[in-house]
């Protein structure tokens, strides 16, 4: 039960984004990480939603931010996977938490924002490493990443 | 015993019938065929009929709607059915949904099942390419195994206590030593620590042995009222009390946005089993935790209250913890969503485990940490 439209040998998930999530995927194409942060209590909020789960205030502000931040917790991606990551083992995946308190899922990628076959040793990878965002253009799907921070 | 402090039941559920069928890497036949078969070999077991049924709870990841299985089986009429979700989280509370449907009166035998062919029906992750929702932030990266999504729990809490491998190897050889009693369980190798720590990496710092199996398997259990029990041969297996919990912001396997890091929606379960019960951790004989993966364990003792957050490697070492997951559990046993844990929960209780406690008067189960999930115990006395 493949997805129709998407060969499963060779394409990688991709995100079907909603009204809740579209100015996400949006600031990414231009290069923009966009969280969303209650305009009235002034949480910030991952992963989005209409409603602040702070104060229940609707419409949370989406608002680009630097995507600083560091290593809350990484893996390293080893076999199996889907066909479409064979090539791309083993990668680091991170778990970012940035300066606004918020933790994000991303790519360990170079600092030119580009593929890091890697266990993450040689970059020095641990709990606690200062990060900073890049974007990594997965066959066309633009995702926040991040590169150690110089 | 005293009554547990959450009143309000009109009537106690009891366990009078758990059947299994065997395990495998290939069962042979539909999950719908099995999950039949596991329900009526439970019924059986209870000396009950097809007849007397009249209640029905599954998973949602159960692919057999309780109308399909109540159509395939001949059931007259459910007066109490439904689902529950997450995956496997929803053992104890689907089981919990049946007892609640018997203290109330509103239905009197109620059949809770699971069937899956996860081993001969490949694996769930691989087809999904269209992410929605949660998934739409994770698949992406190639976040789809539930063990990476454990890894990165595992990570913080290797890091946070200070957990060398072994702490999660001794699990894994443990459980395999416990399989090893029961003919019945999958894995029958022995293991060894350097067996354990020689296995390949599949995410970081999990290995191959920490991570369950893949395994087919059907299985039921039929739950009635005491008073019914009367004219049954079957030991009644009394459910003293069960609960459930989310959690803040609680993700299907990856919590880890906002809220506190490390955590499980087991913590939150806790104070409300104990005192839904009535009853403290150190009044279980014998305890079956969920084990998709061997950190479950440890984390499990700590945050249902067996020991102190971080103490769980030395209350292990130091052999203060009740027998657990002594069937071999879903890492050497079986993986069925831990719906052998819950068999397995009843058969201490019964006195026919193949490694059976002593004097088991409560038999903790609960099921998938890091999902929302529950928790019952099972115990040999009525409240």
């Amino acid at each position: 039960m493949s997805d129709p439209g998407l060969d499963f040998a060779t394409s990688f998930p991709v995100p079907m984004p909603d009204a809740d999530t579209q100015p996400f995927w949006d600031g990414c194409e231009r290069g923009e990480l966009l969280i969303q942060r209650c305009g009235y209590c002034k949480k910030w909020l991952w992963q989005p939603r209409p409603i602040c789960s702070g104060c229940q205030t609707p419409d949370p502000v989406w608002t680009r931010v630097s995507g600083a931040g560091f290593v809350a917790s990484w893996t390293v991606l080893r076999p199996p996977s889907l066909p479409a990551f064979a090539q791309k083992l083993p990668y680091v995946l991170l778990l970012v938490e940035l300066d606004e308190g918020v933790r994000l899922i991303g790519f360990l990628v170079d600092d030119a924002g580009g593929w890091l076959q890697t266990d993450g040793e040689a970059e020095g990878i641990h709990m606690g490493t200062r990060m900073s965002l890049r974007f990594y253009d997965q066959a066309g799907t633009i995702l926040p990443s991040w590169t150690v921070a110089s | 015993m005293s009554r547990p402090a959450w009143a309000g039941r009109q009537r106690q559920a009891v366990v009078v019938g758990i059947h299994a069928l065997p395990f495998s890497k290939n069962i042979g036949m539909t999950e719908r065929h099995g999950g039949g078969l596991a329900i009526l070999g439970a019924l059986q077991d209870a000396g009950l009929s097809v007849a007397d049924v009249d209640g029905m709870y599954r998973f949602v990841w159960e692919g057999t709607t309780e109308m399909e299985m109540a159509r395939i089986l001949g059931i007259e009429n459910l007066r109490m059915f439904g689902e529950v979700d997450y995956g496997g989280g929803a053992g104890c509370p689907a089981v919990s949904h049946a007892a609640l449907a018997i203290e109330n009166g509103l239905a009197d035998v109620v059949v809770v099942w699971r069937s899956r062919n996860r081993s001969s029906g490949g694996r769930p992750w691989v087809s999904q390419l269209q992410a929605t929702g949660q998934d739409q932030f994770e698949r992406p990266y190639g976040l789809v195994r539930p063990v990476d999504g454990m890894a990165l729990h595992t990570r913080y809490w290797m890091h946070k206590y200070g957990w060398g491998p072994e702490v999660l190897g001794r699990v894994a050889i443990t459980q395999r030593e416990l399989a090893r009693r029961n003919p019945a369980a999958v894995m029958q190798k022995p293991m060894t620590m350097d067996d354990y720590l020689g296995a390949r990496m599949i995410a970081d710092p999990l290995r191959l042995f920490d991570c369950c199996l893949e395994t087919d398997g059907a299985l039921a259990m039929v739950l009635t009222s005491a008073e019914r029990t009367a004219d049954l041969e079957v030991t009644p297996v009394y459910v003293t009390g069960f609960a459930m919990g989310s959690g803040p912001q609680c993700y299907g396997m990856t919590f880890y946005y906002d809220e506190v890091l490390g955590v499980t929606p087991a913590k939150y379960v806790a104070p409300e089993l104990w005192k839904n019960t009535g009853l403290q951790p150190e009044d279980m004989d014998v305890v079956q935790f969920y084990d998709a993966f061997t950190p479950q364990i440890p984390v499990s003792f700590e945050e249902y209250g067996f020991c102190g957050e971080g103490e769980a490697p030395a209350y292990m070492l130091e052999g203060k913890n009740p027998p657990y997951n002594t069937s071999g559990g879903g890492l050497s046993e079986a993986y069925v969503h831990g719906f052998n844990l819950l068999l397995e929960g009843v058969r201490q209780v019964r006195g026919s485990s193949t490694t059976q406690a002593k004097d088991v008067q409560h038999s903790l189960v609960t099921s998938g940490n890091v999902v929302p999930t529950g928790a019952i115990v099972f115990s040999k006395e009525p409240w």
